[in-house]
């Protein structure tokens, strides 16, 4: 439970606030409406470029981390396709030099051609790090190209390819500024140990005279329906071959969403997840297996994955995992097995929301779906969810006709 | 900073506990039984992992299906020197939980069956870790250290665990898993009828002495190390040097030394080869700490064609600060930020465990913590001039590359 106030500045920026009684530290997450969603299909991993660009100076500040490192703090950013989200965390003392940072961010950024130039090759080696030099790398790549055919998710936040990264230009990315980085496409969410009237001036003081543009509405093309399987196959040189079927799903913020994370925790929620009891364990045919979703603001995907054992042949680890979707009508979750995924759910919530950061963190992320309460609410949803609901939406949800399949044949 | 307060249980086993308001608890059984006290490949982390697969009254399933059930995590990390087994739940599952864990911890039975299943499984996953370029130069760095036969320097093959024997698993139980050779830290909601609790628990433990762990000789270390990855699009870079254990006087200062040279986001070698150059997406610069050594570990991984300039720029760094005192806002920023460290991590009641573990394994007083801070605070710049002269010796360090070229140093 996590008690907070909202309240929106006259330029429009959302800020929800939460007084911590125990901690010492202060937490202040910017979190902005714009991700690899909003990009352009021949600029993809944009977003993320620019993520990493907000720490080469603004016109006050020319180096973004010494600032905090020097208040005692920590400080970083990540993208997703829906948002990105920058975050500070400092004793609580120090809270205003986190906030003058930020307010400097909105709208003070300074961009040269040298810093651009030498972030993009810090960008491509990420690139190369985490996607290319790893084995199964280019899973999400290749899956969400499969998955999506005209919704920008089909590209990941890395972008499709390094030659995007490396023909951005800075134009570009001044005019991408100047339509996402405004205080009203922006959530400020501070979690400290600070009375709450103490937050509000503070927030005010260092953001309300900020000016803003209109938001940026981009209309994002709806993706249709599937209503055929989709298979890639590929060769790599990984040490396993591995199978990953994704299934197209509702919202993050929808009821759906609820239902489906219950049933891939029947599948995949610990170590008493029937995928792992039944394939890793009894039949030895995987040596790992999971279930997750994407879990984004508009339609998901529904994952299913595993590595298999040498000895398992692909089509035999497909058929399981099938016969495992399946299952999910024919043999429904018991009464104690809807209890178990229930209160799990209850216990992981309460673990998330142990530190400051996270309180901020979750603060932004719920006020971003458009519905805050969640915060608090979600754990009645989840009780709420019955059987027979799980059981209806796998029948809907895993039909081959909305599948995308990706094996990975190892060389 | 919670209090702690150390008790000794009926056994022997000392408990640690580290009280937090909140819902949620923490219990961690630490056990000297990390991979130096093998003499077997793999038994070590066997034994530990294999505690929740199956007890005298309840099966792997019935464990972690109640486990799942009552929301608890369970989780073991091992390291060279230590197995810890964690539990974490919500107070009001604490009695259940626990009764689990002493199942888990005091009749393990360690079945031929379960242990065919771990480890087929963890074969596959460290064939899958060893295909990765930074995996590889971790067991290749660790092994030009302290050798390749060295407790603290061996790795083995994934091969080798279709040799693990039960017998061997429950002759290292027998061994080390016994209330002398053990204590506890129990973090979180913590009252007196949880006390009693893992008092009980903990008394069912064997009091008998424990194997001491052999004294280790420390051996010539190497100076270059070369694994081919081919194909890799990034080399992994590891540098470094043996030095001492956290006891020694000059631990604090070569911690300092080295997040000066690598140990924040705006560090020398940051600076250097991510933001100057743009070889890297990271560079990281560490004192690693083990019960009878400790050495500097400097670690990147960097595009192909900048690997031997970026070796080239990692010395020049280390020699830099041999040669020229660091400015005092520099200084400063790296104090504040060891500093801030301390101060984030016992932010919450999970962090201030991990933080009580390693006091505790080092043998310090709890209030120890609070002179290291103190040290950290009155270090000075002629200091860190005098330590690194001491220490960064380059003729001294141990070069290792995992790439898809040889290094031309290293000829």
């Amino acid at each position: 439970m996590i008690e907070y106030k909202k309240l929106t500045l006259d330029n429009g920026m959302t800020v929800m606030l939460h007084r911590d009684r125990v901690s010492e530290m202060a937490a202040v997450n910017v979190l902005y409406r714009v991700g690899a969603r909003n990009e352009n299909p021949l600029r993809t991993g944009f977003a993320h470029l620019f993520e990493h660009l907000m720490f080469r100076g603004t016109r006050r500040v020319p180096d973004f981390d010494s600032p905090v490192q020097l208040a005692c703090g920590e400080n970083n950013a990540f993208t997703t396709n829906d948002y990105t989200d920058f975050y500070i965390a400092l004793p609580k003392d120090n809270i205003e030099t986190a906030l003058w940072l930020e307010a400097d961010r909105v709208n003070g950024l300074n961009i040269n051609f040298k810093s651009l130039e030498a972030e993009k090759k810090v960008v491509i080696e990420e690139f190369n790090q985490c996607y290319l030099n790893q084995p199964y790398g280019d899973q999400w790549m290749l899956l969400r190209d499969m998955a999506y055919k005209v919704h920008p998710y089909r590209w990941a936040t890395i972008g499709a390819t390094p030659d995007h990264i490396r023909d951005a230009t800075a134009p570009e990315v001044k005019a991408f500024y100047k339509r996402y980085y405004q205080p009203c496409n922006a959530i400020l969410s501070l979690a400290a140990g600070l009375d709450y009237d103490r937050m509000a001036r503070l927030a005010e003081k260092w953001f309300g005279g900020i000016p803003s543009a209109p938001r940026a509405e981009d209309v994002l093309p709806a993706e249709p329906a599937q209503n055929e399987a989709r298979r890639v196959e590929v060769e790599r040189r990984v040490p396993s071959n591995a199978i990953t079927i994704a299934f197209r799903m509702g919202p993050r913020a929808g009821r759906q969403f609820y239902i489906c994370d219950l049933a891939s925790d029947i599948l995949a929620g610990g170590n008493s997840g029937r995928l792992y009891q039944r394939l890793v364990k009894d039949k030895r045919l995987f040596s790992s297996v999971n279930a997750y979703m994407t879990g984004e603001l508009d339609p998901g995907l529904f994952v299913v994955t595993g590595h298999l054992l040498p000895e398992t042949a692909v089509e035999q680890g497909e058929r399981a995992l099938w016969s495992e979707l399946e299952a999910l009508n024919s043999e429904p979750p018991s009464d104690y097995d809807m209890e178990k995924v229930k209160n799990k759910f209850e216990a992981n919530t309460i673990f998330g929301e142990l530190n400051v950061m996270n309180k901020a963190m979750n603060m932004g992320f719920y006020e971003m779906l458009g519905k805050a309460e969640l915060i608090n609410t979600e754990v009645d949803i989840y009780r709420s969810i019955t059987r027979e609901e799980v059981v209806a939406t796998a029948r809907e949800l895993f039909d081959p006709r909305s599948s995308s399949t990706l094996i990975y044949h190892a060389i | 900073m919670p209090e702690m307060l150390t008790t000794q249980t009926a056994v022997g086993a000392r408990l640690h506990t580290l009280p937090v308001e909140g819902d949620v608890c923490r219990v961690s059984f630490v056990f000297r039984a990390g991979t130096a006290a093998q003499s077997i490949p793999f038994s070590a982390s066997a034994t530990a992992n294999l505690l929740g697969e199956g007890s005298r009254d309840m099966s792997s399933k019935e464990i972690s299906d109640r486990l799942d059930f009552y929301g608890s995590y369970f989780g073991v990390e091992i390291d060279r020197d230590w197995s810890v087994v964690t539990f974490c739940m919500l107070r009001k599952f604490f009695a259940p939980t626990m009764d689990i864990a002493r199942r888990m911890l005091i009749e393990p039975v360690f079945s031929e069956k379960e242990l065919a299943t771990y480890a087929a499984k963890r074969k596959q996953s460290l064939i899958i870790e060893r295909s990765k370029p930074a995996f590889k130069a971790r067991e290749l760095f660790a092994a030009s250290l302290f050798g390749p036969h060295h407790p603290y320097g061996v790795s083995s093959g994934p091969e080798l665990y279709d040799a693990l024997a039960r017998e061997q698993i429950v002759d290292f139980y027998d061994r080390f898993y016994l209330a002398s050779n053990c204590f506890v830290v129990a973090s979180g909601a913590i009252g007196e009828a949880e006390q009693t609790i893992i008092e009980q628990t903990v008394s069912g433990l064997p009091v008998r002495p424990a194997a001491e762990p052999e004294t280790v000789e420390v051996t010539d270390s190497q100076r270059y190390g070369f694994a081919l990855h081919e194909g890799a699009v990034q080399s992994a870079l590891r540098i470094g040097r043996v030095l001492f254990p956290r006891n020694h006087p000059d631990f604090v200062p070569m911690q300092i030394v080295a997040t000066t040279l690598g140990g924040y986001f705006s560090s020398r070698l940051v600076k250097n080869l991510r933001e100057k150059r743009g070889y890297t997406y990271g560079a990281y610069a560490a004192m690693v700490n083990m019960q009878q050594a400790g050495y500097l570990a400097i670690s990147t991984e960097v595009a192909s064609a900048a690997t031997d300039d970026a070796i080239a720029q990692i010395v020049i760094e280390t020699e830099r600060l041999r040669q020229e005192k660091v400015r005092s806002k520099e200084l400063q920023t790296v104090k504040n930020i060891m500093v801030g460290e301390v101060l984030r991590i016992i932010d919450g009641p999970f962090g201030v465990a991990d933080v009580a573990i390693e006091s505790i394994q080092c043998g310090e007083p709890w209030d120890y913590l609070t002179s290291i801070v103190e040290r950290i605070r009155s270090f000075t710049a002629d200091e860190l001039l005098a330590t690194a002269q001491k220490y960064l010796l380059p003729e001294r360090f141990t070069i290792i590359a995992v790439a898809a070229e040889k290094p031309k140093i290293f000829d």
